[in-house]
């Protein structure tokens, strides 16, 4: 009896004893799935997202230099009429006019007056300012500086500076945040120009205490040596719709969030006694200074791809001189990813995209910056889609398979397999086909949906 | 397992400890996959989520199946040929008189 009940109490304990054990490896595979940590139920980034000391991409040669800072915009008239003949952009644009006037008396969906109109309202904040002017005011806007108020300027730990940065980054609505070191060769050469007969503005550097804009020049302190890079995530289902006007929202709301999230911190950094430099796209390239500040990789699309968001995400940042300390790039596993995945290639309706299966150092155009490693994009190709189909387009975002919500469970664990396992790969992106993601949402469904949704987002 | 109208006999039969791994790992499964259903739907993914939903009603087929299935009689176990003999001559093994 005695030893029966010995035997009795021995086997409750190893039973406890593996329940206890396989709960702490059920924890520690959710912990490094998502990133969740204990201690004071903060949020780290996920372990699978490996921090690595330089840029998965980071070959570059004696040909990178400071870009013209000529984007495709800017490029595409000239290019449309050396193509095409003089007048063909102009007559392209007259088309485009009446087409997207027949779409909105027809209510074809995605393209409805409602559809049109809540793209441009989203555009708002973003069309009201520009660079070095209102909200991306390079100097003080309305914030009380120390001075005013009495007290020395803050100062803290660099690292402890960069945690109250990101927390004030991320109360004003930025995705992912990271510090980055100043690096001259990716600030543009020239402002962009708003129309043509606006001249050029050489952005430079110089030996000065405060950023000034005047009616020639854009000058940044050389004393800025930092770099907040920020990732906005982009309305996933509303993205979900392109390519229509409704699609176009998601891209609106980004950058006027965006302009709102930089326009903000800039605030807060002159607040805490410091000089800030607010930017959307404009003055810098942004995907590098995200790249260097861990946000993400740069993947197929020739464009930042997030573990979290994928490429679903608008960039800006904010040149500073609060020392803090700086991120390094992360290491996901996209690149491996990508060289077998070719969704974004395969789904992206004018062929803009690259199929090499290696990234290389063979530009497509003046539109892109030569001298580094990438997969290179045919942006006038992919700028005529936007034409045709009268809208931003946004396929290949929503195409890749690290474009997912954050409902589903099973998305993480996919992420992290493959980052720790590329073998994997191949079944990953099969499985993501045979699912059905990255296919285009009803945008119909879309009004529907959010008129009902108490949710936030 | 009734012998007679005044005997009882329970036959107490352990699973084996592969068995309860397997059962964790299809609860998990089952979880994971009607997490995915529901969440594909509310993320409009209906494909993702028809097909999530036919994985968990596969699965759930398929672990009763087997459930139940290792609750029948075990034709070819050794103990239970042992066991079944000791019930139809003398019961020896746990018994109840009533």
């Amino acid at each position: 009896m005695e030893e029966e009940r010995r035997q009795t109490g021995r086997r409750t304990l190893l039973k406890a004893g593996g329940l206890v054990v396989a709960s702490g490896a059920i924890g520690s595979i959710w912990a490094f799935v998502t990133g969740v940590s204990t201690k004071g139920n903060a949020r780290k980034r996920a372990m699978w997202i490996r921090i690595v000391d330089r840029p998965t991409l980071s070959e570059k040669t004696s040909d990178y230099k400071r870009f013209s800072g000529n984007d495709m915009f800017a490029l595409y008239r000239p290019l449309k009429t050396q193509r095409d003949g003089a007048g063909s952009f102009e007559a392209e644009q007259a088309s485009k006019a009446e087409r997207v006037a027949a779409w909105i008396s027809e209510r074809k969906p995605g393209y409805s007056l409602p559809d049109v109109q809540l793209s441009e309202g989203a555009w708002t904040v973003m069309h009201s300012t520009k660079p070095g002017v209102g909200l991306l005011s390079w100097t003080r806007i309305s914030v009380r500086t120390p001075a005013e108020l009495g007290t020395p300027r803050y100062t803290a730990p660099p690292e402890e500076m960069a945690s109250t940065v990101k927390a004030a980054a991320r109360l004003y609505g930025a995705g992912l945040v990271g510090i980055a070191p100043m690096n001259e060769a990716y600030v543009n050469l020239q402002a962009l120009r708003e129309s043509e007969n606006e001249k050029d503005k050489d952005i430079v550097f110089g030996d000065v205490d405060v950023p000034s804009v005047s009616d020639t020049k854009f000058v940044i302190p050389k004393k800025m040596k930092w770099v907040i890079a920020i990732a906005i995530p982009m309305d996933l289902d509303l993205l979900s719709s392109a390519p229509t006007a409704l699609g176009d929202a998601a891209s609106a709301l980004g950058y006027s969030h965006s302009a709102f999230v930089v326009s903000s911190l800039a605030e807060f950094i002159r607040g805490l006694g410091y000089e800030a430099i607010p930017c959307v796209n404009d003055t810098a390239q942004s995907v590098p200074f995200a790249v260097d500040a861990g946000i993400g990789e740069l993947g197929r699309l020739n464009k930042l791809v997030t573990p979290e968001f994928g490429p679903a995400v608008r960039l800006c940042k904010v040149f500073t001189d609060l020392p803090m300390a700086c991120d390094k790039p992360v290491d996901f596993g996209l690149v491996k990813f990508c060289r077998n995945c070719k969704k974004c290639a395969e789904a992206c309706p004018s062929r803009a995209l690259s199929f090499d299966d290696e990234p290389n150092f063979k530009t497509r155009g003046p539109w892109n910056n030569p001298g580094h490693k990438a997969w290179f994009e045919d942006s006038y190709k992919c700028l005529q889609y936007w034409q045709k189909s009268n809208s931003a387009c946004g396929i290949c975002l929503v195409s890749c398979p690290y474009t997912k919500g954050n409902e589903a469970w099973v998305h993480e664990g996919v992420k992290a397999t493959a980052s720790i396992a590329p073998a994997a790969d191949p079944v990953f992106r099969i499985m993501d086909n045979a699912f059905g993601y990255g296919k285009q949402h009803d945008p119909e469904q879309w009004w529907m949906n959010k008129s009902q949704s108490g949710r936030r987002g | 397992m009734i012998n007679g109208a005044d005997v009882f006999t329970i036959t107490i039969r352990k699973r084996a400890w592969w068995f309860w791994a397997l059962a964790g790992l299809w609860l998990l499964l089952e979880i994971l996959l009607l997490q995915t259903a529901v969440a594909s739907a509310q993320e409009r993914e209906y494909r993702a989520a028809t097909i999530s939903w036919m994985l968990v009603g596969l699965l759930a087929t398929l672990g009763c199946f087997a459930w139940l299935r290792r609750r029948g009689p075990h034709k070819h176990s050794n103990l239970s040929e042992q066991h079944r003999e000791a019930t139809t001559s003398e019961p020896t093994s746990i018994s109840t008189a009533n």
